[in-house]
């Protein structure tokens, strides 16, 4: 990766008919205009919005239609994504099984999975969580031990995932799971999708210093599922979901999250701005532009059917730096009080406290910054 | 693009290697580079120039020769110059990264290559980062000029962006460059001068961060808050 080539963003179809359709859909249909609801917005989970969302068109673009899909171009998708986002729509409810899990089924996943939930996912009604992270496995992803047992029944499952974000209002989890007995690091992990209502799962809250609830302790305990339940091949889990996490790490979310914060200063700073204030909104613009080439070019390069490990891992740390960044700097330049109730202020102080996160959800930045180590040849 | 881009980036490989003045880039006609066809030129687009720049800004530095492609152009305004000046940038970024890799992968300390050791390869990774940027901010700003045909008016908001940015990764880049590469680096001697000296001119030059900042974000506050979006997705994509 001695030089980052840029690939051409070049969705098929009218772009911008798509974007001023979903900006009048977005006008009669946005639930709140509250500047904080819209920050983040990713996260925020409203069934309402995705089931109207879905019925739009505007869930599941990329699945085949005889799966209640779009049939469209992944770019297409994501013009669709980066409007949301910039809106500050909620799209957290449907935003996993959207993005990851209804497209490692279409996959990976047995056509018995893909009638089961994948018209679901396109409705924007059925809801997935992704089931990696252990105790003893966070970054260390290769340390997972919650374990299957194929018997005559099925998968008996036994073991604990954390840091499961939705799983309370989840339907499903796609969880990754030792199947072989004995089994080492990557080798000997298969991915199983579990119903959440399955006896002997239980779901614990996590609440986060923000007071929010999005992460759960997930415990498996003799979980029994059907063998229809494994995804994909038995055994190579490792590499379908280090497949599944450049479509984590490179969407426009890496920058666009916090968008509401840059778009409340500029309008805080009216048409007319002193010299400094002008000045912080001319380089979060520039780091923003600059962003987006960087992801529509990894989005491309993913829709082209390569695998852009080590672009998708640039996105992400540069992303992620770019978001965390961008709450101090304003702080540092306007006038702003913790407990003040305007709207800048509010935001702000979400955003500060929510900032510590962006740069651990998808991979920490060390293990980040590892894979692009080794793009570069030095591991 | 132009389809004869490969076959231009031999050609500039081949006059700038070992070039120490810019009479070889004159003879080579870099001149006509921008020209159109029917005017006797080479019919080169801005991506063109964008390329043959960070072959330059890697291989020859201190070479006017962004000056050399835009004298074709005539009547030359600063922003053309800020845009040429991002290219030589990108180059010269890759170059100090290219020199980086090179130097922790032979150089052995404390029994193993330097390559090996963990802080060293998060530096590099975040200095790969700023290069990656640069170089799609060039691209970028070299795709809106090929748009506008040159005009660096209607280019200006993506000329301001990716001069800035290329002028923000300077810091980064030289500081992350010479310290993997420790005391050697900072010798008159080695290469890696070559380039990062370059760098540190070029992000005052043509526009430093406080005016192409203050310039930017004057025009994003005449947008407002959503019509920056707006704006944005309208220019390009």
């Amino acid at each position: 990766m001695q030089s980052f080539a840029l690939y051409p963003f070049d969705p098929p179809g009218d772009t911008v008919a798509l974007r001023t359709d979903l900006r009048a859909w977005l006008a009669a249909n946005q639930p709140t205009d509250d500047v904080v609801a819209r920050a983040n917005c990713w996260a925020s989970f409203d069934p309402d919005f995705s089931r109207a969302l879905g019925a739009a068109g505007y869930v599941g673009m990329t699945l085949p239609a005889i799966y209640g899909g779009g049939d469209r171009h992944p770019l297409e998708r994501y013009v669709v994504i980066e409007e949301l986002l910039a809106a500050g729509a909620p799209v957290g409810a449907h935003w996993i099984a959207d993005r990851q899990t209804g497209p490692l089924i279409l996959r990976y996943g047995s056509e018995e999975q893909r009638q089961r939930y994948l018209p679901g996912i396109a409705k924007g009604e059925l809801y997935a969580c992704i089931g990696l992270s252990e105790p003893g496995a966070g970054s260390d992803l290769a340390a997972v031990r919650t374990s299957a047992r194929e018997t005559s029944e099925g998968w008996r499952i036994n073991g604990q995932k954390i840091w499961t974000t939705g799983a309370h209002l989840s339907h499903v989890i796609l969880a990754l799971v030792r199947t072989e007995e004995g089994s080492e690091r990557n080798a000997g992990l298969s991915q199983l999708l579990i119903d959440l209502d399955t006896p002997g799962v239980t779901i614990r809250p996590i609440i986060d210093m923000a007071g929010n609830h999005d992460f759960n302790e997930v415990f498996f305990d003799d979980v029994l599922v059907p063998h229809g339940a494994l995804v994909g091949e038995r055994g190579q889990g490792w590499k379908q979901v280090t497949a599944e996490l450049g479509l984590e790490r490179s969407g426009p979310e890496r920058y666009l999250s916090s968008h509401a914060l840059l778009v409340a200063l500029i309008d805080a700073a009216g048409a007319d701005p002193d010299p400094a204030v002008a000045g912080l909104i001319g380089e979060l613009t520039a780091e923003m532009w600059t962003l987006r080439q960087l992801s529509m070019s990894t989005a491309a390069k993913l829709a082209a059917g390569e695998d852009p490990m080590v672009e998708a891992s640039v996105v992400k740390e540069l992303g992620n730096a770019f978001e965390q960044d961008m709450p101090r700097r304003v702080q540092a330049i306007v006038n702003f009080d913790w407990d003040d109730e305007d709207d800048l202020a509010r935001l702000l102080r979400a955003l500060l406290i929510a900032s510590p996160s962006f740069s651990l959800r998808g991979g920490t930045r060390e293990v980040i910054r590892g894979i692009i180590a080794r793009g570069l040849g030095l591991r | 693009m132009s389809a004869a881009r490969d076959m231009l980036c031999d050609t500039t490989r081949t006059v700038l290697a070992g070039a120490d003045d810019i009479a070889p880039v004159e003879e080579a006609g870099f001149a006509l580079l921008l020209v159109a066809e029917d005017e006797g030129g080479f019919g080169g687009d801005w991506g063109d120039a964008n390329a043959v720049l960070h072959i330059a800004g890697m291989l020859a530095p201190d070479l006017p020769v962004a000056d050399v492609i835009l004298s074709g152009l005539g009547d030359v305004s600063m922003p053309h110059r800020a845009a040429a000046t991002v290219g030589l940038m990108a180059g010269a970024m890759g170059q100090a990264l290219s020199l980086s890799i090179d130097h922790v992968n032979t150089r052995q300390q404390f029994g193993r290559r330097l390559g090996k050791f963990q802080a060293v390869q998060q530096s590099l990774a975040v200095m790969a980062c700023e290069v990656a940027a640069v170089d799609a901010a060039a691209a970028a700003m070299a795709a809106r000029l090929d748009a506008t045909g040159f005009d660096a008016e209607a280019a200006g908001f993506e000329i301001a962006a990716a001069k800035l940015r290329a002028n923000r990764a300077v810091g980064v880049v030289t500081a992350i460059a010479h310290q993997v590469h420790g005391a050697i680096g900072f010798t008159e001697e080695y290469d890696l001068c070559r380039v990062t000296i370059p760098l540190m001119r070029w992000r005052g030059e043509h526009g430093n961060d406080a005016h192409w900042a203050r310039t930017l974000g004057r025009q994003v506050a005449a947008l407002g808050g959503r019509g920056l979006w707006e704006g944005l997705t309208a220019r390009a994509g």
